[in-house]
């Protein structure tokens, strides 16, 4: 039997050095063609004694499966070899910068803007926007402050060449407290007459004008303003909620907030809130960041609402100082000078 | 609120320092925003004497002075200072002694040392007011009292060791603008004694009397007044009282003004004196002002009165304004003799707002307008007459006191409970009683409730929500626990079809803009060139002329933002603002959200200028054109609208690229190339390309609707038009799309040709545009001649209305 191994083994030796698909062909023809030798094997098959034939038979064919597989496996190689060689010639060059990759982004205090909002939104606050040409009524009047009082020389207001329907300066509001009162009116004119009301959940976030410039005041700069008016939001419910938007804006469970007793006409009892982290650079720094306090009676009757039923809470932030505490930014006339080199740190 | 830690001290003293009673009245409401050392550190200091003195041998401007300094020798001292005088005591610093840091220097004390001046041995140093810290004089040593000892410390002489305090106060807190009321708080708030101030009735020792009469209650509630004869008004004031004065920030004048002053600042009282003696008619009238009349004030400045404006009046006419500023005529004088002392009770309302509307502030009316207390005005000038009898002499007339009309003091109640509610802890009645009594509050258990009637100093006590604040103060706020409240988990909904301004920020932000923050208010010249709005609404007191005017565009900023970054070689600028423009529009009304007669839309604006892409290794530099822009903003409308552009000018643009935009037929904004004159005035290279529209347009995308996808083959067909080439592309495109049949899905603008040269199948004024139109049945395949059909009506329909033919 050693004469048929031995013609798989030539078969496979001769298959193996051949690399082009033609010749590969012509050597098949050698084994396996009209005069191929297993062919000639098969032809011999019949001078054979009939006994002996039918081992020798299966032999043969043997040798033939055998030498087809070796075929087709020589065959794949090749196939592969020309494939890989087509790939790589087709290979980039990976690095490469991808194409037109630019992004711009968000103003630094509109991405603030934004998180503040996202944080609020989690407890079911809703979003209002309000006029920034404002009037009297509701820039200090519907917030407790008559005209002439004391408390409206603590803001430098800026008055424009128009008046309101009660013939009154129209002025740039000065902080986005008005929107408290037109929300909460909105809000209550909605539910009046029926016999609950669901509770008023709003921030307010806008620019807003006071006639004031130097390296820590801007005369446009931008507030919050949160509200919160149910039948039971308490000073305690105040403490907690603004500690914990600290905490979250800043993603400081460490952060601790102190709550000073201050003034503002519409609330009482009203409170300065400071922050302090525990560490980082500004470690231990009382840091101003917000005005707040119970909403005064007098400005929830301005609501349409009453007192008595209805109270809670209201404050007010800078978000360029959020954004400025956030980000370590030192200045806040960058805020307002649209350098791209600034503005771009941000994306 | 500006004064000494000593002073307070007189009034109050407990236990804490300086720094434990700043925290103390910080977290109770009254922030100390300064503490600051009354002087700066130096040692070694005491008092010196000079004996005798003889020019220096090798100097012409110095001198050598024999100093006792209470050593058993005299020192040997070399001195520059021109006032040296024999017999006069000197701050003297001795060897080894400290000086405060030169302001110029490295920031460390000066130490004095032996040292030999130009050949002279000197044994120390006599200081300037200035060496010491003290102040910035410097023209000479600083004179000692002539009765101090040699070689006493001059800290303890000049009583040094103390701290100035300056609190903020709130506009509420009237009482606490004077020592007596912070001591009031302090005493509250420490448990410590309250010393009430000496006001002792000084008798008359002369009958003499200036008649007042009060013609305007709901002006002055209570006027009182006392003549005092003989005063020597040159005298001069008590050390003790000018280190008062100077520590809480007050310029020693004279010692009648210094008197007056101090009781202000001590008591809260202001009062004024008058030069009895120049006081015509010898009679004061008290009334409302009428137009017309004028005042010179003492601060030199003349003001027109009317009869909104308290006035003291003579014969002679108006001499002051009531509560706010004596007049020029009747001030004291180092010549005075005779003086009228005057303190009244002037209604808050009507001194509020007056000073301001002549453009300066005075302490008086910064009390009066906020409240001073009206039970006292006779034991005030009962106090200042003592003072004035000690200092300046004199012969004191009977007091003459008149009420007319006085704050009613009604009962404040609050509810336990209502204090617990607003509080949000479970305060006990007592805690709350305790609390309100430590301010010196009368209290009345009213079992449910407390009462309070305000005692005539607090003008801040109406509603029981002072009162929950009184407590809440005194409790601390610190010890009010942080608790988040337990709320209705009520879902927020946010409609679906709403796209918020942050939505549109993110869509141009991924295009590749930056976002900006622009100032409201801009150059009125901005508003003529780029607005052509000679009106816009203009600030009355704007802080810059070119930050005068409200815009009503938001182009202006965006051009200057280009013009800063270019400066700054920034080569490829795109940035974008979403800001309110603010719009005369006598159609708009007062409402949930608006005011009447501005209309103020939120818009959204860009600026694109430079290559169209960043540098790019296989991209062929191009520069941004108007249709980069055109594309951004529809990717800006996509979803909410179809926008339709239609050339029109406007004067911030070149007038043959810009567009009108419109949502549904209704104008929101323009787009445009910058006019080459802009171009030229804000100095830029070449043409931006900028737009801006108003955001409501953009803020509602309709609920996607579903429509099943056809199973059937889409056809394709091309249609090659040749039309004039001024008809614009879009109205052909809508004609097109107007004519098309529901089985039209797309029809898609491909490709537009102008000859640049003539000879072709085209004529000069003529264009080519190739549209492709998709069509898909959505029951059955379309058959070749059905789609051959649908184009021949779309040709037909454009030849028609545009005179367009096929291209062959």
């Amino acid at each position: 039997m050693s004469d048929l191994d031995s013609i798989v083994g030539q078969a496979r030796e001769q298959f193996a050095a051949i690399g082009d698909a033609a010749q590969l062909e012509e050597a098949k023809a050698r084994f396996l063609g009209k005069s191929g030798q297993v062919t000639e094997l098969l032809k011999g098959l019949a001078k054979l004694p009939v006994e002996e034939r039918k081992a020798r038979g299966e032999a043969i064919n043997r040798v033939k499966n055998a030498i087809e597989a070796a075929l087709a496996d020589r065959r794949e190689a090749l196939a592969d070899a020309r494939m890989q060689q087509k790939l790589a010639a087709e290979a980039l060059d990976v690095t490469l910068p991808g194409r037109s990759a630019q992004r711009g982004g968000l103003h630094p205090v509109m991405r603030t803007q934004r998180r503040v909002e996202q944080i609020f939104r989690s407890i079911g606050f809703d979003i209002a926007e309000g006029p920034e040409i404002e009037t009297d009524w509701f820039n200090f009047t519907a917030l407790n402050s008559p005209e002439n009082h004391p408390a409206r020389s603590m803001q430098d207001t800026f008055y424009v060449d128009a008046r309101d329907s009660a013939g009154k300066q129209l002025l740039l509001r000065t902080h986005t407290s008005p929107m408290q009162v037109r929300y909460a009116s909105l809000h209550a004119a909605k539910h009046r007459g029926h016999e609950t009301m669901a509770p008023i959940k709003v921030i307010a976030p806008g620019r807003t004008y006071r006639v004031d410039s130097d390296a820590t005041h801007s005369p446009m700069f931008h507030q919050v303003e949160g509200l919160w008016i149910d039948e039971d939001i308490s000073f305690a419910d105040l403490k907690g909620v603004f500690l914990n938007f600290m905490r979250a804006f800043f993603e400081d469970d460490n952060i601790v907030a102190r709550f000073r007793p201050s003034y503002f006409p519409f609330t009482e009892p009203s409170a300065e809130i400071d922050i302090a982290f525990s560490s980082g650079p500004m470690k231990g720094r009382w840091l101003e960041v917000s005005g707040s306090g119970q909403v005064h009676p007098n400005v929830v009757r301005n609501f349409g609402l009453d007192p008595e039923r209805h109270i809670g809470f209201a404050f007010g932030s800078g978000l360029e100082r959020l954004t400025m505490l956030r980000y370590g930014i030192g200045d806040l006339r960058l805020f307002y000078e649209g350098d791209l080199r600034f503005l771009r740190q941000f994306n | 609120m500006k004064f000494s830690e000593r002073w307070l001290r007189a009034f109050v003293n407990p236990q804490e320092n300086a720094e434990q009673l700043a925290h103390a009245l910080t977290m109770a409401g009254l922030e100390v925003e300064e503490m600051h050392a009354a002087a700066p550190p130096f040692s070694g200091i005491v008092v010196g004497e000079i004996r005798a003195f003889e020019r220096h041998p090798n100097a012409d401007r110095l001198n050598v002075c024999q100093v006792d300094a209470g050593q058993p020798q005299l020192l040997n001292i070399v001195c520059g200072a021109p006032n040296v005088a024999i017999g006069m005591k000197v701050p003297c610093a001795m060897i080894g002694a400290c000086l405060p840091p030169s302001a110029d220097g490295d920031g460390k004390p000066f130490e004095i040392k032996r040292a030999k001046m130009r050949g002279v041995e000197s044994e120390g140093m006599l200081c300037s007011a200035r060496e010491l810290g003290l102040s910035d004089d410097h023209t000479g040593l600083l004179p000692l009292p002539p009765a101090a000892t040699p070689g006493t410390d001059v800290r303890a002489l000049l009583d040094l060791d103390d701290t100035v305090f300056t609190v903020k106060l709130t506009p509420n807190r009237a009482d606490a603008l004077s020592v007596l009321g912070i001591a009031r708080e302090v005493a509250a708030l420490t448990g410590a004694s309250l010393c009430e101030p000496d006001c002792t009735p000084v008798a008359a020792s002369v009958p003499d009397r200036l008649p007042v009469t009060v013609h305007a209650a709901d002006l002055c509630g209570r006027f009182s007044g006392r003549l005092v004869k003989g005063v020597n008004a040159r005298a001069a004031t008590p050390q003790w009282m000018k280190d008062r004065l100077e520590r809480a920030g007050q310029r020693p004048i004279s010692a009648l003004v210094d008197i007056s002053n101090y009781i202000m600042l001590e008591l809260g009282r202001p009062s004024h004196i008058f030069d009895a003696d120049k006081i015509a008619g010898g009679h004061l009238h008290v009334r409302w002002g009428s137009a017309g009349e004028e005042v010179k004030l003492l601060n030199g400045q003349t003001v027109a009165v009317d009869d909104s404006v308290g006035v003291i009046a003579d014969a002679h006419g108006v001499e002051a304004l009531a509560g706010i500023m004596g007049g020029d005529a009747t001030a004291v004088t180092l010549d005075t003799t005779s003086i009228f002392i005057e303190a009244a009770f002037w209604w808050p309302a009507s001194i509020q707002g007056r000073a301001r509307r002549f453009n300066f502030t005075t302490e008086a009316g910064h009390r009066f307008e906020r409240g001073v207390d009206f039970a006292t005005t006779v034991a005030h000038i009962e106090r200042i007459t003592a003072l004035v009898l000690d200092i300046c002499g004199g012969q004191a007339g009977p007091i003459d006191d008149q009420t007319l009309a006085l704050p009613a003091r009604d009962p404040v109640r609050m509810r336990v409970e209502r204090c617990r509610k607003v509080i949000g802890i479970p305060l006990d009645k007592a805690a709350m009683q305790a609390a309100l009594e430590r301010l010196r509050l009368p209290v009345r258990d009213l079992g449910d409730r407390l009462e309070v009637t305000p005692p005539p100093f607090r003008f801040d006590l109406e509603i029981e929500e002072d009162l929950i604040e009184e407590v809440a103060r005194m409790v601390g706020f610190d010890n009010i626990p942080a608790l988040p409240p337990k709320a209705r988990a009520a879902m927020l909904v946010t409609p679906e079809t709403r796209r918020s301004l942050f939505d549109l920020r993110d869509i141009l932000a991924g295009r590749d803009y930056q976002e900006v923050v622009n100032y409201s208010f801009v150059d009125a010249q901005w508003e003529r060139d780029l607005a052509g709005n000679a009106a816009p609404v203009a600030l009355l007191n704007p802080i810059a002329s070119q930050m005068g005017v409200m815009r009503t565009s938001l182009f202006g900023g965006l051009v200057a933002n280009l013009a800063y970054n270019l400066n700054r070689k920034q080569p490829r600028v795109r940035v974008f603002e979403v800001g309110r423009v603010f719009r005369s529009d006598a159609r708009v009304a007062d409402g949930p959200l608006t005011v009447a007669g501005i209309d103020q839309p939120v818009m959204i604006g860009a600026i694109a200028f430079g290559p169209a892409h960043e540098e790019e290794w296989d991209v062929k530099a191009r520069a941004v054109d108007f249709f980069d822009l055109k594309g951004d903003l529809e990717a800006l409308a996509d979803g909410a609208h179809a926008l339709r552009f239609e050339a029109a000018a406007h004067p911030a643009l070149h007038p043959g690229r810009s567009a009108r935009v419109l949502a549904d037929d209704t104008p929101i904004g323009w787009l445009g190339e910058l006019h080459p004159k802009w171009v030229a005035g804000f100095d830029l290279p070449a043409a931006p390309v900028l737009f801006e529209v108003d955001t409501a347009a953009l803020a509602q995308a309709p609920l996607p609707a579903f429509v099943e996808p056809s199973k059937f083959p889409p056809v394709m067909r091309d249609i090659a038009l040749v039309v004039d080439a001024g008809t614009p592309a879009g109205q052909v495109l809508a004609t097109l799309k107007s004519t098309a049949d529901a089985r039209v899905s797309s029809i898609v603008l491909f490709d537009q040709y102008r000859p640049t040269k003539p000879g072709g199948d085209l004529g000069e004024t003529e264009k080519s545009l190739a549209f492709r139109v998709v069509m898909q049945d959505t029951q059955r395949t379309l058959t070749d001649a059905e789609a051959e059909s649908m184009k021949q009506d779309l040709v037909d329909a454009v030849v028609k209305s545009h005179r367009a033919r096929l291209r062959a």
